[in-house]
């Protein structure tokens, strides 16, 4: 097992495992303006990756991911299921194949599943989407590692960028998913899917492996 | 919370083992995609007709699953899209040779679930089509949104399509028979109470008791705008103001009338609503061809009530009148 499939899974692992403990929190973030089932759909989905993690195909990073985005999609309803398999799918193939992944390959790969989201949801930055926290995050971790920042440092940099985008969408009105329905009155809270990045950018930075 | 329930995780499982027990000479229930389907299906003779959307709408979808209906439901989680698998394996299960339409009601996951469906099973070789119903005015279509809600008006197109699938209409015949249904039907809906999900455990959303939420989704997402309760007399009007304009219906026009409860709204209330939206629609000049009050499209427990109008024609009129054997309808 190589250093980069090992980081792939341990990512991977980080998000399933911190949504299914976000649940509730979650769930309540997508109940200010939309129906709640954010939370709910995210840790069903997330549930089946974890009961059949160890027998997922992990000949390389690009693989594992792609495998994951299969199950992501088959599992998850609602909008997350569409969403964050296409973005797991295009982040695998950006990265099949390649035995030794750069920093610029994870940032490549990150923006791949960026166009994956904005072409699944039809959505574009500014929308109030989960994209408003991922794309200034991806930019963060671009510079950093562009910086010569090791990979701990530039996952904290895109942590902490993706908390202060996400919270940033607050002053945003809601133009793509069903809490566009509600107009102005989006106004106000936080993005759900957003914010959702924030939370799971920042367990991996928390405990991103050592030495 | 106060609810028949044992495991909110279990919660539509056991509804829909609920309605194939209830129903087994008519139903079949495929506990692996959330599947309830006609007994015959697929019957080769007419086009597979199947309604995918989230669960929590009951009676739509997975009750209005019956002859001059629906082939077959696939719901999500209470509100939630079903995942592709879903309805990829009932695609798959229910396909004809005469085809299959996928009637999807315009929400983003809905719409992305489907969306990729579709690609699936043509992949696969199955000659299938998407009609997305968008008949909410409460909602703007814009340039910024991926458009209207369908809501409760999602009924009459399925009626409609059911009915000439039934007739043995071809696949094509049956799109332009949905789009022109869904081109002249529009709904609006207000909410007394929110809903309560069963995963969630409390209200979605916080009304005071003299306050009443305008312009409500079948979701349980806050609608428009609040405002203080008001008569049954004015919110007819609130309705109507929103609805009359929008296609527009006009003096001389023939409609079919639905009043729609969401799930927590007596009938009685329904049809005191009716009464006056009646009366209402008489003072326009506009003609009641057929009416429809109860609960067709609900919210879960959501008092409140959606109002939809659909323009009749000769064609829609005969399709909307033709029978169909609903199981629960049958007595």
């Amino acid at each position: 097992m190589t250093d980069d499939l090992a980081l792939t899974e341990f990512v991977v692992r980080t998000i399933a495992e911190e949504s299914v403990a976000q649940e509730k929190y979650f769930g309540e973030l997508d109940a200010v303006v939309g129906d709640g089932d954010f939370g709910y759909s995210l840790a069903r989905g997330f549930e089946f990756v974890l009961a059949d993690f160890d027998s997922i195909d992990r000949i390389d990073a690009g693989t594992f991911l792609s495998k994951v985005a299969v199950m992501i999609t088959s599992h998850i309803g609602g909008t997350s299921g569409p969403l964050w398999g296409t973005a797991f799918l295009r982040a695998g193939s950006s990265l099949k194949g390649n035995e030794n992944i750069s920093g610029p390959d994870v940032v490549a790969a990150l923006r791949a599943a960026v166009e994956g989201i904005k072409k699944r949801g039809k959505a574009e930055l500014g929308d109030k989407t989960l994209l408003d926290a991922l794309v200034p995050s991806i930019d963060a971790l671009e510079t950093s590692l562009a910086a010569g920042d090791d990979a701990a440092t530039a996952a904290e940099t895109f942590a902490a960028t993706a908390r202060s985008a996400a919270e940033a969408t607050s002053t945003l009105e809601a133009r793509r998913g069903r809490a566009s329905y509600t107009g102005e009155r989006s106004i106000g809270s936080v993005d759900a899917g957003a914010m959702g990045i924030a939370v799971l950018a920042e367990k991996i930075a928390a405990t991103w492996p050592t030495g | 919370m106060k609810k028949f329930i044992n495991d909110p995780k279990q919660f539509v499982p056991e509804m829909l083992e609920g309605i194939a027990l209830a129903n087994p000479d008519t139903l079949r229930y495929v506990p692996a995609y959330n599947l309830i389907h006609r007994a015959d299906a697929p019957n080769h003779n007419k086009v597979t007709i199947i309604q995918g959307s989230g669960s929590g709408h009951e009676p739509a979808h997975v009750m209005t699953v019956g002859k001059g209906m629906l082939d077959g439901a696939c719901p999500g989680d209470v509100f939630a899209a079903p995942p592709l698998d879903f309805i990829t394996e009932t695609v798959k299960l229910l396909a004809s040779d005469k085809g299959v339409l996928l009637l999807v009601n315009n929400y983003t996951g809905d719409r992305m679930a489907f969306e990729m469906a579709e690609e699936v099973a043509e992949a696969d070789g199955v000659n299938v089509k998407t009609l997305f119903i968008d008949d909410d005015v409460a909602v703007k279509d814009s340039t910024y949104t991926v458009g209207r809600r369908g809501v409760a008006g999602n009924f009459f197109v399925m009626k409609a399509v059911g009915a000439a699938a039934e007739n043995g209409a071809d696949l094509d015949e049956l799109v332009r028979i949905g789009e022109k249904v869904n081109s002249v039907t529009r709904t609006m809906g207000i909410a007394l109470t929110a809903c309560t999900p069963p995963a969630k455990g409390e209200p979605l959303f916080e009304l005071g008791d003299d306050e009443i939420e305008i312009g409500v989704g079948i979701h349980g997402e806050p609608g428009r705008r609040r405002e203080k309760w008001m008569p049954a007399n004015d919110i007819a009007d609130v309705l109507l103001d929103a609805i009359v304009p929008d296609l527009p219906f006009s003096s001389g026009d023939r409609v079919a009338v639905m009043v729609n409860g969401l799930g927590g709204t007596p009938i009685s209330e329904l049809y005191l609503l009716y009464g006056v939206i009646h009366k209402k629609l008489e003072a326009l000049g506009i003609s009641v061809g057929r009416n429809y009050v109860g609960e067709y499209c609900t919210s879960l427990d959501m008092a409140g009530a959606s109002l939809t109008l659909v323009k009749l024609d000769d064609e829609i009129e005969s399709l909307l009148a033709a029978p169909a054997e609903i199981a629960i309808r049958v007595f």
